[in-house]
């Protein structure tokens, strides 16, 4: 396992500094000038000379990336424009909300998806089968700001039982904090059951295929036992590779999900700082959310192989 | 069918399977069988009618459409559906059927402007790494991982940010955060392939390595990326459409049926109708292209049926 762990982190470094070197080219790819861009016209230009020295974007491109990797590995992620705070701060100030998101939207969708997902491989072709492949489809066809919207419909504009926008801390107000993020969670969390459920149902059918599962029903086991016992175990790898494949999803949803629902997060702060044309908190936030998506496709890896024996020794 | 992806509609690419060792000819006979085989799929027609219908409304926009998709008419704005405006009008007054009909335009053009160049871009990409192998492969491929390090929305917020909001943005945006996936077919295809008995015969018989590469290895690798292709084209106009509900895709006044449902979203109360026409529009073009991408994957590869 050590060996593992150890072999797979040394193949994220190329990776990690390609990327790196991509989110620097971010401010390079702008077409004109970036400071100009980020500016008003209206602003003096003795202001937009400071900026331009402040970034060192008057320096050879090389030396500039040698610098900025220099800060880099020193945890110095630059400065927003906007507030001038450390771009660390900015994001530590907003990654409450979108963790606690995270979770809940998570915890739903495993808590939708599972139930649905076996039922529909062990009951094949039955309406409940035809309910869930639906439900399926209508999830992965949905993008999220509609669920979004239509949740705020019915239960925000119409019934009027839960909050349609602002985040209240759950850490300190629990019932209030729960009620906010109700909907948001319900939202990203739908999106994603719609995929789990699909792979559950497939690789449940798969492993129900197998010989062992005849063998079990041979002897005499309930057919609970069997899913539960037989079945369900080794349907769940194909599922925790998918989780894992979704996670990029999952930030992505949550983007939309913080901007539909003003949630104070990580993904609202992009869509801020791009609207703003704050490129080093662009850069900033962007580079950050690469890294904990790699690092958690790392865990996610070798969660897999803790799953699963035969691929840890591989 | 572990490449499908919800909300953002950015897909996560996950590895799609090698080609099916289709028996390589008589090709037009095969092709046909194929197209048989898709057409048959029981939800298809359901999908390719959709399509039609979508690919009309964009071409024959101009026409079609009842009313001038910009004109505004404060008199009616917020107008219920009725005869005059079978989608009701927007709060301007913008009559919401012709918006969503010249929208179809943006839509496609998106889905597919995106997915061609990471069709071309990934495939000549994969062709490469895989035909050079070595430091070429192991460069190009390193290079891929590093486009999929990044959440596909988050990357294509910050090339859209970078490159200029509007269509050509977007579309190149895209294009990025798709050729990964094409790419890595491409690789994977081209190393089963090169490892054939007819490969080696054409190289015994002294064919050079680009013809190889064009007329043994490419029509062969084909029918994975068609699939891939497909799908992904219902993603790139979800994804399209949540740039644009963001405000960092197609810029207002122009149609796109996102930055409708964004500027609709103020009124859900009073006017639903202004949401709701242009997401209908979104979903069902998505679950058709869905369907149209199921029956070709299926056709071209029964293994994968779920």
């Amino acid at each position: 396992m050590g060996r593992l762990v150890l072999r797979r982190l040394a193949a994220t470094i190329p990776v990690l500094l390609l990327v790196t070197a991509g989110v620097f080219a971010l401010i390079h790819l702008t077409p004109g000038d970036p400071i100009d861009a980020m500016m008003a016209e209206s602003v003096d230009d003795s202001v937009k000379r400071e900026l331009r020295r402040d970034l060192g974007l008057d320096r050879p491109l090389y030396l500039q990336y040698a610098t900025w990797m220099g800060r880099l590995l020193q945890g110095d992620l630059g400065r927003s424009i906007r507030n001038r705070e450390p771009v660390i701060e900015n994001v530590g100030r907003r990654i409450r909300p979108s963790l606690q998101l995270a979770g809940l939207a998570m915890a739903i969708s495993l808590l939708v998806a599972t139930p649905i997902g076996i039922l529909s491989a062990a009951r094949r072709n039955s309406t409940i089968d035809r309910c869930g492949t639906t439900f399926a489809l209508f999830g992965i066809c949905m993008p999220n700001f509609l669920i979004a919207l239509l949740l705020i419909f019915v239960f925000g504009v119409t019934l009027r039982w839960l909050p349609i926008s602002g985040y209240v801390d759950p850490l300190e107000e629990p019932w209030a904090g729960l009620r906010s993020l109700t909907l948001p969670a319900i939202t990203l969390g739908l999106a994603l059951a719609a995929v789990i459920t699909r792979t559950l149902r497939s690789s449940m059918l798969e492993a129900l295929s197998e010989d062992y599962i005849r063998t079990a029903r041979a002897k005499g086991l309930s057919d609970g036992a069997v899913v539960r016992r037989h079945a369900l175990k080794n349907a769940l790898i194909p599922v925790v590779t998918v989780l894992g494949l979704q996670l990029g999803t999952l930030i992505g949803g949550a983007v939309i999900t913080e901007y539909v629902f003003a949630l104070p997060g990580v993904g609202r702060l992009v869509v801020d700082a791009v609207f703003a044309r704050d490129y080093p908190l662009v850069q900033g936030v962007v580079l950050l959310i690469a890294v904990g998506f790699i690092l958690s496709n790392l865990a996610v890896d070798l969660l897999y192989g803790l799953i699963d024996p035969r691929i840890r020794h591989r | 069918m572990a490449s499908s992806t919800p909300g953002s509609g950015i897909a996560e690419p996950a590895a799609a399977p090698l080609a099916s060792p289709v028996p390589a000819r008589p090709a037009r006979a095969r092709r046909w069988r194929t197209l048989r085989h898709a057409a048959g799929a029981r939800l298809a027609p359901f999908g390719a009618a959709v399509l039609v219908i979508a690919g009309l409304a964009a071409l024959l926009a101009p026409a079609v459409a009842p009313h001038d998709p910009l004109k505004q008419d404060l008199n009616h704005a917020l107008a219920q559906p009725e005869r005059a405006h079978l989608l009701g009008t927007d709060n301007v007054g913008r009559d919401v059927l012709s918006r969503v009909i010249w929208g179809t335009r943006v839509s496609l053009v998106a889905g597919l402007g995106s997915v061609c160049i990471a069709v071309l871009a990934g495939g000549l990409l994969g062709l490469l790494a895989g035909y050079a192998g070595g430091r070429v492969d192991g460069l190009v491929m390193r290079l891929m991982d590093a486009v999929l390090s990044f959440p596909p929305l988050v990357l294509a917020l910050a090339l859209g940010a970078v490159l200029g909001a509007g269509l050509t943005g977007v579309v190149i945006a895209l294009g990025v955060v798709y050729t990964p996936t094409f790419a890595r077919l491409m690789r994977g295809q081209v190393l089963s392939i090169t490892a054939r008995e007819y490969v080696d015969a054409a190289r015994a018989l002294g064919v050079p390595g680009w013809r190889i590469a064009w007329s043994h290895v490419l029509p062969n690798a084909t029918a994975p990326i068609v699939v891939q292709a497909s799908l992904s084209v219902a993603f790139a106009i979800l994804a399209e459409a949540s740039l644009s509900f963001l405000g960092l895709g197609v810029q207002p006044p122009s149609p796109s049926w996102g930055s409708m449902i964004n500027a609709g979203r103020g009124y859900l109360q009073q006017a639903p109708w202004i949401v709701f026409g242009p997401g209908a529009a979104l979903f069902v073009t998505v679950v058709g292209l869905n369907f149209v991408g199921d029956a070709i994957r299926d056709a071209l590869d029964p293994r994968l049926r779920v």
